[in-house]
């Protein structure tokens, strides 16, 4: 792990436009604020080593190294990466009714941790407004009540980071895969062993093809809908190609096109589209709504989805080959895309490449890519 | 004190001490003016003993009204003096132009400081100018005798003129003491009362006005010929030195000491002849003819620009057929900088090069020595704010408002202590800095400049002096021209950077009576400006109202931060709070805060313990307004409420 500081930092992610609002840098320190979905540096820090770049999923993540560290083998993901079981899920009865997006399988896996005492509590991403707010629920009502995707980068790790300041232990985070890497370099690594920060008892990743910028789209929204208003937001699967915005007067649909620009840069090179650094992950099951796929990833995950099971908070069903098929090619498109708009940027190297990187990969895999973009 | 000891005592005197005795001596009655560095300590002597000498002293709104209150009492046939730094003449300078128009009656005199070398300005220009632009006669006492004897004799000069006498002092003349023989001072008596039933053209019993110009502006020109017959006579202006000396050298104010001292320095003052000047526009032709006749060769030693030196190189020109020509060895040629201050060593190294004398200003290494001498004693530092300064809580807030915001907005700074807030100590957080009033100006225009594509939100800072002299038509040109300008007013109860001289919010007046103090909510509301007042000490309150500004950008706005100076009379020496460092808790130089309050918030209260790698508290400074309790991002910085 290359380990730099807060200048760095800036140079190499917020003025490269590469900050995608994670919050993972904020509220470890007096220097990085988030607003208004972006993170902020308030004053200059010129510390040679600072945890907001050693965590940072845009600065020097080092994509090998992780996956020696979580999943004991090299980084050359297939499909939707290392996992202990892929199948289809929902909300169980023990749920209750809920505005879930799809089947409500976050919400079940939390409260099942919750009810198992594997959680004290969960950082997840509630909405004001179209404004995404990271919360901290420590129960079953609380967490229903941020369920529904948000589809904007938000600093949801910020209030990880503050919840964990002031002394809660046992958190779990629902995080997209670019904070899924965040919280997984924190196995790696402490900067600063002193401070009450470290790595989420349990990482719910959720799918993700790419955020949008909340405040492009706080902009673009608000001028067609009073945010207000807005009850849920969905992108139905391929060939539909819109947002829907569901609200108090009605829904509305916004051809993907019409959205793209707000897509930051970040997430162009991330390849990472069913959170592969997570316990568990989840996203929607493509052509049968009201159902989730689950990935189940690490032994813990696997514990507590099978508990979840056991206690009625979720519902396990084989998922059908073809689906499998599908997803796995999906996320392999997204890997390949990324990492080679990364290679092109020049974000992309190996363990020995003079950095700044955005992400490196093992020795092997980059003779691989840089040959293959030599021919 | 000095204004109030009998004559004939030697006293010690602060030039601008000497320049009030003599302005009392003069039976002067009334003075106005406005606070400025070097000149403040004029009107406050005044001040101190209004009371006693029957006088009535005011701190003007600004320099432009000062002049007018001054010029009223004149007119009234009262003796008045008006004191201003440099650039305050600027601020008068259009009524200076229309008065010298109508000419006045009883003495009155504007004393103006210059500041060469920008030591309090963020300017070192050069009032004299004003002088020959304006046609008024120009007066440079040369020492502290003669800033308060030139002074009285301004008076006199005035009244016999009918003209506005202008009196220049400078930093090291108004600031320093020196030698001050007081004469006697006159019972004054005397009704004011306002002629002006007589004739238009009557300059004494009709009404005053500039024009007819065709009438008054070749009176004020046979105005300055009788200044130029009263020069030629005036004890102000000696020469010393032998009578066919090698090199003459012509000089003028506090340079006429630096002379001395050069010539004493090089052992030089029998090849060297001295003529100093105390009148010094319009020159007197004949007076100038018998010096420059003395040998061939005229230095002549001026701060800043060659203002003397060009009118004596005109001179010479007109003067060339009966005296030949001359060298100079001046500005111009480069015996001596234009710019900043003069010193003895400047001058003898002028000195010395024109006589061909080895001179060398310090022994080498000299320099060195002092600068590692210096280093062993001394922690290098930047201009920060006072220890508890309002200025510092508010410019935290502000800038995190504008990092926040995130569109890089920024400050158009002004002239006051905040003026400090553009140095990089100072959080560098001031964008631009000119003169009184110029932040808000500023701002009213680029606020206009959305509809070419800026899209940065723009604040103006100001104090609370600063707003009354010439913030307010800024703000009303930003209401009526709809300019989304956010006018951040940091009102710290005083004129602070100048000594707490009280201002139109204040209730008192510069004499100390109680006045009655202008409501400025009330003058902004009613100009249309949305108000919103705060503590700066409450730095989140603070912090979200500027934000709360910086987002609604459809109008002019005012965020007025109200906290007393912590030099304040009512502050100073009072601690609100206890404040300590818990040393447990401070995480120091660790990630997490990398000492946020001594490296970044930068109080001088606050210190940093290298061996135990914590911050503390030195108490000795502290000002207990624990602020950075606020700041410490670990808790460790405990206040305790005092009782």
């Amino acid at each position: 792990m290359i380990k730099q500081g807060p200048r760095d930092l800036v140079e190499q992610v917020q003025e490269a436009g590469l900050c995608i609002g994670c919050g993972s840098c904020v509220e470890l320190c007096p220097y990085f604020r988030s607003h208004n979905g972006k993170t902020v540096v308030l004053h200059d820090c010129d510390l040679e080593q600072g945890r907001c770049h050693a965590w940072c999923p845009k600065a020097e993540l080092d994509l090998e190294e992780l996956s020696q560290a979580l999943w004991g083998k090299p980084y050359r993901f297939t499909g939707v990466g290392p996992h202990l079981a892929l199948t289809a899920a929902k909300a169980g009865p023990a749920l209750g009714e809920g505005a879930f997006q799809s089947g409500g399988t976050v919400s079940a896996l939390l409260a099942a941790a919750l009810d198992q005492g594997m959680i004290q509590g969960a950082v997840l991403t509630g909405r004001e407004g179209l404004e995404p707010l990271p919360t901290l629920a420590r129960s079953l009502d609380e967490i229903k009540a941020c369920a529904g995707s948000k589809f904007t980068a938000a600093p949801t790790l910020a209030a990880f980071n503050r919840a964990q300041a002031q002394g809660a232990e046992g958190l779990a985070v629902v995080a997209t895969p670019c904070q899924g890497a965040a919280l997984a370099q924190r196995r790696l690594d402490k900067v600063n062993p002193d401070a009450p920060t470290g790595p989420a008892e349990l990482v719910v990743g959720l799918f993700c093809n790419w955020g949008l910028d909340p405040q492009g789209l706080m902009r673009f929204l608000g001028q067609k809908v009073n945010p207000e208003t807005i009850k849920a937001m969905d992108i139905p699967p391929p060939p539909a190609g819109v947002l829907t915005v569901e609200t108090t007067e009605g829904t509305l649909e916004i051809p993907l096109d019409e959205i793209r620009g707000f897509i930051p840069p970040a997430c162009a090179i991330c390849p990472d589209m069913t959170s592969e650094w997570a316990d568990v992950s989840v996203g929607m099951l493509e052509g049968r709504p009201g159902w989730n796929t689950l990935v189940v990833r690490s032994e813990k995950g696997r514990a507590l989805a099978e508990a979840a099971a056991d206690k009625g908070w979720l519902v396990l069903e084989e998922m059908p080959a073809d689906m499998r098929e599908h997803l796995a090619g999906a996320a392999e498109a997204k890997r390949a895309r990324a990492l080679g708009a990364a290679q092109e940027q020049g974000l992309l190297g190996g363990p020995d490449e003079p950095g700044p990187k955005a992400l490196r990969v093992g020795p092997e895999f980059w003779a691989e890519l840089s040959q293959g973009k030599g021919e | 004190m000095a204004n109030s000891e009998q004559a004939n005592q030697r006293l010690t005197l602060m030039g601008n001490q000497a320049i009030s005795r003599g302005a009392l001596e003069a039976g002067m009655r009334v003075a106005a003016g406005y606070p400025g560095t070097p000149s403040s300590e004029i009107i406050e002597n005044l001040a101190k003993s209004a009371d006693e000498h029957g006088l009535y002293v005011e701190w003007s709104i600004n320099e432009k009204v000062s002049l007018e209150v001054a010029a009223a009492a004149s007119l009234a046939g009262l003796r008045s003096l008006c004191a201003m730094k440099q650039n305050g003449v600027n601020v008068a300078s259009d009524f200076l132009l229309h008065l010298a128009g109508s000419g006045i009656r009883a003495g009155m005199v504007l004393v103006h400081c210059d500041d060469p070398g920008a030591l309090s300005s963020v300017n070192e220009g050069e009032s004299r100018h004003f002088a020959r632009m304006i046609e008024l006669p120009q007066l440079e006492p040369g020492d502290f005798q003669e800033a308060k004897d030139m002074t009285k004799w301004a008076f006199e000069l005035s009244e016999e003129l009918g003209q506005v006498v202008m009196l220049r002092s400078v930093t090291r003349l108004s600031h320093a003491s020196g030698g001050v023989v007081p004469g006697p001072l006159p019972e004054v008596s005397g009704q004011a009362r306002f002629e002006h039933n007589g004739s238009l053209l009557d300059p004494q019993r009709g009404p005053v006005t500039a024009g007819p110009v065709s009438v008054n502006h070749p009176r004020m020109q046979e105005k300055l010929a009788r200044a130029v017959e009263l020069f030629e006579e005036s004890p102000f202006n000696t020469y010393s030195g032998p009578e066919e000396p090698e090199l003459l050298v012509i000089t003028c104010s506090i340079c006429s000491l630096y002379v001395k001292e050069a010539l004493v320095m090089l052992g030089a003052a029998d090849r060297v002849g001295v003529l100093k000047l105390g009148t010094t526009w319009p020159l007197p032709p004949k007076l100038v003819q018998r010096n420059l006749e003395r040998c061939e060769r005229i230095m002549v030693v001026e701060e800043v620009i060659p203002f003397l030196e060009e009118n004596l190189k005109i001179m010479a020109a007109e003067l060339a057929g009966q005296i030949g020509p001359k060298q100079f060895m001046a500005k111009r040629e480069g015996y001596l900088p234009s710019t900043g201050e003069l010193n003895p060593d400047l001058v003898a190294a002028a000195l010395a090069r024109a006589l061909d004398i080895e001179y060398q200003e310090r022994p080498a290494g000299y320099a060195a020595k002092v600068a590692s001498a210096a280093q062993a004693t001394d922690t290098p530092r930047e201009l920060a704010f006072c220890p508890g300064c309002p200025h510092r809580a508010s410019y935290w807030s502000l800038k995190s408002a504008l990092a926040l915001d995130g569109r890089d907005g920024f400050i158009c700074g002004d002239i006051g202590c905040y003026a400090l807030g553009a140095r990089p100590s100072n959080y560098g957080i001031l964008k631009t800095l000119h003169a009184m009033g110029s932040g808000a100006g500023l701002a009213t225009g680029f606020g206009q400049l959305g509809r070419f594509g800026m899209d940065q939100p723009v604040m103006a800072v100001s104090g609370d002096s600063t707003f009354y002299h010439a913030v307010i038509p800024a703000l009303i040109n930003a209401v009526h021209q709809k300019s989304p300008m956010s006018l951040v007013i940091m009102d710290n109860s005083g004129t602070a950077m100048t000594g707490f001289q009280p201002h139109p919010g204040t209730q008192t007046d510069a004499m100390g009576h109680p006045v009655p103090p202008v409501d400025l909510e009330g003058i902004c509301r009613a100009l249309g400006a949305e108000v919103t007042v705060c503590d700066p000490f409450d730095l989140e309150t603070t912090r979200q109202a500027a934000m709360d500004m910086l987002a609604d950008q459809s109008t002019a706005k005012v965020l007025i931060l109200r906290q007393l100076c912590a030099l304040s009379p009512e502050r100073k020496g009072k601690k609100l709070y206890d404040v300590q460092v818990d040393p447990d808790k401070c995480l120091g130089g660790q990630c997490g805060c990398n000492r946020l309050c001594t490296r970044v918030f930068g109080c001088p209260g606050l210190a940093w313990e290298r061996e135990t790698g914590r911050a503390y508290i030195d108490e000795v400074i502290c000002a207990g307004c624990g602020v950075c309790a606020s700041v410490c991002p670990a808790g460790a910085i405990i206040k305790t409420e005092r009782a």
